[in-house]
């Protein structure tokens, strides 16, 4: 661990810029159909309960990394191979997000330049962001969330000003019942994007003022949530639901449908920047707990060393994870969301919890005894 | 000092980098399309027509030379078995890399419209990155697509951007025709059980006439270009073209009359007041009476009276009521008109399939693959027209009012 400290106003804005990460730049929750901003919604609201199990372990350990209290919780043995395991998933999820970006950049602009190019550049400024350390990050990040939101809220009065929205659109409710609603929530939106802040287990420890976490993880949670169905719904109510679901990024798509007074339109690129802005700091945080993770399972003295290695690993599984966009939305979807996101966000870390109470309690009820 | 040099070189080169310029079009090496025609070969395949701008020949305007100039527009056209071949099968006759960013309009040959219908082609213009959806369809009436795309326009020296203002302008004055973009009629053919519509614009005069500098050279040219009528889409296919009453009541029950002109009989003169709609607004709603579908079609709208060819005295408020309850009659004609021709046509371009699924989804999944052929037609439908005379102009009684009474 390095010696910094965030305060908990600079975790809440990474908290955001995280969850909108690449949440903005899918069709979220399409599954649902014109629900999908309910899908949104209830995936954030259970979301809330996965937080505090995570909260609820942070408190357990409050100066200890996650990969330090697993080891404590389970174990020497059993504890550093889930460490391993959680650095494994924040590196592959980095990829993921890396190969949004690429992916995002090579569609909709530069259809000649390489894959790797793209995302490359992308990495070296990262890997430099990394090496400054996590201060650093929630600095520049308290500097670009003011720009992002200057952008969403300039975007937002465009679209309405333009006539686009058609409420219609989002009609009817609930058309085949709760049933498809609530697996879209369990299948998707209560994962991602939300308790993939479990990353921030890893960054608590910085926190300057322990007590504010649990407000400050909730209320993040609740903005971005907040934002990511006004998204939705917009995407929605513009394009309607078919062509929504037919969008490789709706939101790209809604954004090039704003035409106000014959002059102002055309405003993709503004998309482009709120959406590498986003993606730049869930990477970093992504990154940042890979980073010190593997220190700290290690023992290494200075963290900043290992960006260079994980840094360029990160860079190739991103090229490498799939061969195509298609392929890669799939692992995404289906493959990682079962494998993956599901085990490792929803149901070791209420595991880890039942094991911790019942060590502490037993510990505790030791020390009154003495 | 070492370290600051290693520090400068290594910015230096970083600029290089930063310029950027992997994906890099210059302009002078873009052929900037505005507009593209899309017709059909004899053998089946597709033709597209290209307008390119002559950068050159549009800034400099007919104060420059006079006459002997080119022309603003150059016309490049190719075909193949989908667009995007013939689009990279014309990069053998232009010299520069077709743009299409800026393309504003699309036009469609009728006889492609009604053979082949739109669905074949929209993937290809959707998914296109640098094509915005947002472009105007239009489909060429009684011409191909190529005759309209080659055809030089006055005033607006661009044809595609006359085409676009004169859609504009027409929809906002006078409602017989809709200017409809890409996306809309892609989200209105997706849509369960409905038809779409498009515009339809129409070359008047000769086509050989009307590609030439000469016909710009007169004051009222030989041939031109003018929006003509809607066309009624259904699964993508041209089946009917609306004009006049039809045309306006389906624009009209789609909630996008802006400005128009309504004509009614006044003490025995046909059409003797002219009233113009300054703002309306129309809603449907479907209910379900006796268990039989019922859809209601409700329309708003106020306005001025801006002519009276008859001796007219409105400065009795109960002469503005009675002008009120026979625009209303009228109006309503208008609407049953558009619906009538719809129900003939077993085409649901009015949309109220899509009312119905909102209000009452689980009903409408049972009617909805056979909406348009068997329950569309057989459609009950009320309608309700609340018209109102706002204002009258500068003027209140009529001329003719005062001429009669002086020369009695």
């Amino acid at each position: 661990m390095e010696k910094a400290k965030i305060s908990a106003s600079q975790l809440f804005i990474l908290m955001v810029l995280f969850e909108l990460g690449s949440a903005l730049l899918v069709p979220l929750a399409i599954d649902a159909k014109q629900d999908a901003w309910l899908a949104i919604l209830l995936g954030m609201v259970c979301s809330f309960i996965l937080l505090l199990v995570y909260h609820k372990l942070y408190t357990y350990y409050p100066d200890l990394l996650p990969t330090e209290y697993m080891q404590r919780i389970l174990g020497k043995v059993l504890g550093t191979v889930l460490a391993f395991v959680y650095i494994l998933y924040f590196m592959y999820d980095a990829s993921r997000v890396l190969r949004d970006f690429g992916e995002m950049l090579l569609t909709f602009a530069y259809p000649d330049t390489p894959l790797f190019i793209a995302n490359a550049l992308l990495m070296l400024v990262i890997i430099y962001t990394i090496r400054k350390g996590i201060e650093v990050i929630a600095r520049s990040g308290e500097l670009l969330f003011i720009f992002m939101y200057v952008l969403a809220v300039g975007g937002f009065i465009l679209i309405i000003s333009s006539g686009l929205i058609e409420i219609k659109n989002l009609q009817p409710i609930l058309e085949e019942g709760l049933f498809p609603v609530l697996k879209v929530v369990f299948t998707q939106t209560l994962y991602f994007p939300f308790t993939e802040v479990i990353v921030f287990t890893m960054i608590f420890p910085y926190l300057n003022n322990p007590k504010k976490a649990k407000v400050t993880m909730l209320c993040a949670s609740g903005l971005s949530g907040i934002n990511l169905i006004i998204t939705m719904l917009i995407n929605v109510s513009v394009l309607g639901v078919d062509l929504t679901e037919r969008s490789q990024y709706p939101l790209l798509s809604t954004i090039e449908s704003i035409q106000v007074a014959n002059f102002l339109e055309r405003l993709d690129v503004f998309f482009m920047l709120a959406l590498i802005i986003t993606i730049f700091f869930k990477i970093c945080v992504l990154f940042y707990a890979a980073v010190v993770g593997t220190a700290s399972l290690f023992k290494l003295k200075s963290p900043s060393r290992l960006s260079y290695p994980l840094g360029l690993i990160i860079l190739f599984l991103s090229i490498t994870i799939a061969s195509n966009l298609q392929e890669h939305n799939y692992e995404g979807l289906k493959v990682a969301m079962f494998t993956i996101h599901i085990p490792l966000l929803g149901i070791i870390p209420p595991l880890l919890l039942l094991v911790a109470f019942f060590k502490n309690r037993k510990k505790h009820e030791e020390n009154t005894f003495n | 000092m070492k370290r600051k040099g290693v520090f400068l070189l290594l910015m230096m080169t970083v600029t290089i980098l930063l310029t950027s310029c992997w994906s890099k079009k210059e302009l002078t090496d873009l052929a900037i399309v505005s507009a593209m025609g899309i017709d059909e070969t004899k053998d089946g395949r597709f033709h597209i027509t290209l307008q390119i701008i002559n950068p050159g020949n549009v800034a400099g305007g007919m104060q420059g030379g006079g006459g002997g100039q080119s022309p603003p527009i150059t016309i490049y056209s190719a075909s193949g078995d989908n667009i995007v071949e013939a689009s990279r099968r014309a990069s053998d006759r232009i010299s520069r890399r077709l743009y299409y960013a800026h393309t504003n309009l699309v036009v469609v040959g009728e006889k492609l419209a009604r053979k082949e219908g739109l669905n074949t082609l929209i993937d290809g213009l959707d998914r296109d990155p640098e094509f915005r959806n947002t472009s105007t369809l239009v489909i060429a009436k009684n011409s191909t697509a190529a005759d309209l795309v080659k055809t030089l326009t006055p005033v607006d020296k661009i044809p595609a951007n006359k085409v676009l203002k004169t859609l504009e302008f027409t929809e906002r004055k006078w409602g017989e025709n809709v200017k409809t973009s890409l996306q809309e009629v892609m989200k209105s053919i997706e849509s369960p059980g409905r038809g779409a519509v498009v515009s339809g614009f129409r070359l008047v005069g000769n086509p050989q006439q009307a590609q030439k500098l000469d016909n710009l050279q007169e004051s009222a040219p030989g041939a031109t270009l003018r929006a003509s009528g809607i066309a009624v889409l259904k699964q993508g296919k041209l089946v009917d073209w609306l004009y006049g009453k039809p045309a306006r009541g389906t624009v009209w029950i789609l909630n996008k009359i802006q400005g128009t002109d309504i004509n009614i009989d006044w003490a025995g003169k046909k059409e003797a007041i002219a009233y113009q709609t300054v703002r309306q607004k129309t809603s449907v709603s479907a209910q379900v009476k006796n268990g039989k579908l019922h859809i209601s079609v409700h329309t708003r709208v106020e306005g001025d009276i801006s002519e009276m060819e008859a001796p007219v005295d409105i400065t009795n408020p109960k002469v503005i009521t009675k002008i009120e309850q026979s625009l209303r009659k009228e109006i309503k004609k208008e609407l049953r008109i558009a619906i009538e021709r719809a129900q003939k046509n077993k085409t649901d371009i009015l949309g109220f399939g899509e009312v119905v699924h909102r209000t009452r989804p689980n009903q409408f999944k049972k009617l909805k693959t056979e909406w348009n052929d068997v329950y569309f037609p057989k459609l009950d439908v009320d309608i309700t027209v609340e018209a109102y005379v706002r204002r009258a102009g500068l003027r209140n009684k009529s001329f003719l009012s005062g001429v009669k009474e002086n020369q009695k």
